[in-house]
């Protein structure tokens, strides 16, 4: 396969053996590897939002035991796993449009995201709502949202909830992504992405954060998850410019190296940014006072997310550019936790509530219940069924992985 | 010939009129996206920002497919290469229909959606919705008038007439909305109204276009020969 396709060297180099996947070639490992870390640090990103104190008020799980050690972490992994996503997103989508064209990748995708998106989306949100009603009217120590909710389901006369796409709001903007990438090429985009190209990585280093700034003043701080039936701009700002960053640096290796005299720096340099951003926070923290970042909290947002997203990706292809069985397994199984984890992350951290734990024992505990009843189903319901066409890992065709 | 036995020829012409059309559809595309992404950051400039960016998007788009897809294929004669394949008056008139459904269709479907969506999940009045669904269905009928027009009639001036006629006609249209108290009353509520006259006036809407298109047809159908 030419550089050009973007294959990592020590795929070229492996011998292939045939109908082995952990062995194919054409298999990019760090971005699989990269992508089963950031679904686990998406379990653990959710798990933890029950035992954070600044999001007591907002999040139904919330529990009594909280510590502020986890929201020094999880507002860190925030800013930048799902911009990692976005990125792996644009490079493989751009891998398969170089390889096959649009149409292909529209055919491809609508099978791989809106198809699940339209099936599972009813099946989350009912799960979501019928353990939270339950759990309103059983748990004996709620959150304030269960509180809410127990007041709200009381009412006689209460108005429907508004529509929501819950967790899935990704696959939703990875469909609008897919369709302005095809906007952005039709109108010579192709252009443009050469002479972004061209820029010197130091100063994307720079420019990009400016330019996301913006977006993320629109709204509160940490940035909340686009989760609305209609496209936000400031989410279509924030999350296109790093499925774009995706798009565009696929093929194109040398831009990496010249990335990596910055890439030691990248990551002490974010934390000492997200050591000022919770000092920030915690003078306007989020609440009714403060609907929108401060300027100072969107920059330092804007510039930890690039940072640690290109400290990420890059770090993946030093670090992660090996195969093994137990990552490229999760890699596998990456999608269905993605649908599966946050409904049942639910129904088990509403059992904990009530429980007089720790933090750290109930947050380990969700965590571990929640992969295990996700892989389970994984073995049961998706991997050698025809669910692994739309949700299991890559499997017979090419065309699935990109 | 049955048209159906023509079908890789139809195909053939829709995909012609697609590769002539991409880039302005994509624009219209990303245009459309840019006000639904306007219109739902629910602030009033942003919300009558977007919903005057998708009316504008609409009306292109409509009197966009039409003039590239029938007036400027006669202007540059691509309209006498198409009567030297073998297509009937019918199989043109079916190429036509399918690309216009496509060039207009999809991304009018897309925004009558995300228009619905809007006023459904912000705090914009859903009373507004029936409105809003009664000044697409202008937009509707607009262009399925102005497409019959330019496959009836040749004349370059009455095409254009036809098309700024029935879009401009938006203007009065919205107006005289505002004038039926049925209508115009439940706009600001929360209450999705469907008076008899909103009915009527969709319905009438609807129905027109379907003739429309359908009388364009069957003259078609009758044609022996493309004039």
């Amino acid at each position: 396969m030419p550089p050009a396709h973007g294959a990592p060297d020590d795929a070229r180099r492996v011998p292939h053996r045939p109908g082995d996947a952990m062995h194919d070639p054409s298999r990019m490992h760090h971005m699989d590897n990269l992508r089963a870390l950031a679904m686990l640090a998406g379990v653990l990103f959710h798990a933890a939002l029950a035992y954070s104190p600044l999001m007591q008020p907002f999040f139904p799980t919330a529990d009594r035991s909280n510590a502020a050690a986890v929201d020094a972490v999880i507002w860190f992994l925030h800013l930048f796993r799902m911009p990692v996503f976005f990125v792996v997103a644009g490079y493989f989508a751009a891998r398969m449009v170089q390889r096959r064209g649009f149409g292909a990748m529209f055919r491809d995708r609508m099978l791989r995201i809106l198809l699940p998106f339209v099936l599972f989306m009813p099946l989350v949100l009912w799960a979501l709502s019928a353990s939270t009603l339950h759990a309103a009217s059983t748990v004996a120590h709620p959150s304030p949202v269960l509180q809410w909710v127990a007041q709200f389901a009381a009412m006689d006369d209460a108005p429907p909830s508004p529509p929501s796409t819950a967790h899935l709001w990704f696959l939703y903007y990875l469909m609008l992504f897919y369709v302005l990438a095809w906007v952005v090429d039709t109108l010579g985009g192709a252009r443009i992405g050469a002479f972004l190209r061209g820029l010197h990585p130091a100063g994307l280093l720079v420019a990009l954060p400016l330019l996301l700034a913006p977006a993320l003043a629109m709204v509160s701080a940490p940035h909340p998850a686009p989760e609305s039936p209609l496209p936000q701009w400031w989410a279509l700002q924030f999350f296109g410019a790093f499925f774009a960053l995706g798009w565009l640096l696929q093929g194109h290796d040398a831009w990496f190296a010249r990335l990596r005299p910055v890439l030691p720096w990248l990551v002490p340099a974010s934390l000492a940014l997200h050591a000022l951003f919770l000092h920030q926070l915690s003078l306007h923290p989020p609440g009714p006072a403060n609907p929108a970042a401060t300027w100072s909290l969107a920059l330092l947002q804007a510039f930890t997310s690039v940072w640690m997203t290109l400290a990420c990706v890059a770090g993946a292809r030093l670090l992660l550019a090996w195969r093994t069985p137990l990552l490229r397994y999760l890699a596998d199984a990456s999608y269905w936790i993605y649908l599966a984890h946050l409904p049942v992350l639910f129904v088990v951290q509403y059992r904990l509530m009530d429980l007089d734990w720790h933090w750290g024992w109930k947050l380990s505990a969700s965590i571990a219940a929640t992969l295990a009843a996700c892989l389970a189903s994984y073995e049961l319901l998706v991997r050698r069924t025809p669910l692994r066409r739309l949700v299991g890992g890559a499997a017979t065709s090419p065309s699935v992985r990109g | 010939m049955s048209p159906l036995a023509n079908l890789p020829m139809i195909r053939l012409l829709v995909a012609k009129d697609w590769d002539l059309f991409q880039r302005q559809l994509a624009a219209y595309v990303g245009a459309g996206i840019l006000a639904l992404a306007l219109i739902g950051s629910a602030k009033p400039w942003t919300f009558y920002l977007g919903s005057l960016l998708l009316l504008v998007v609409l009306v292109a788009a409509a009197c966009f497919a039409i003039s590239t897809s029938l007036l400027t294929e006669r202007k540059e004669r691509t309209l006498g290469f198409v009567m030297s394949l073998p297509v009937t008056p019918l199989d043109f008139y079916l190429a036509k229909i399918a690309g216009n459904l496509v060039t207009f269709g999809v991304p009018f479907v897309v925004l009558v959606g995300g228009t619905a969506g809007v006023i459904l999940s912000t705090p914009v009045p859903d009373g507004l919705l029936v409105w809003s669904l009664l000044v697409f269905g202008h937009v509707l009928l607009a262009h399925a008038v102005s497409l019959s027009v330019a496959m009836a009639v040749e004349s370059e001036g009455w095409n254009t007439f036809a098309m700024i006629a029935s879009m401009v006609l938006v203007n009065p249209f919205i107006m005289m909305l505002g004038q039926i108290p049925a209508i115009a009353g439940p706009m600001r509520g929360e209450a999705i109204v469907w008076s008899a006259e909103a009915i009527a006036i969709l319905s009438t809407q609807v129905l027109l276009s379907a003739a429309v298109i359908g009388f364009t047809g069957w003259v078609h159908c009758r044609k022996r020969a493309f004039y």
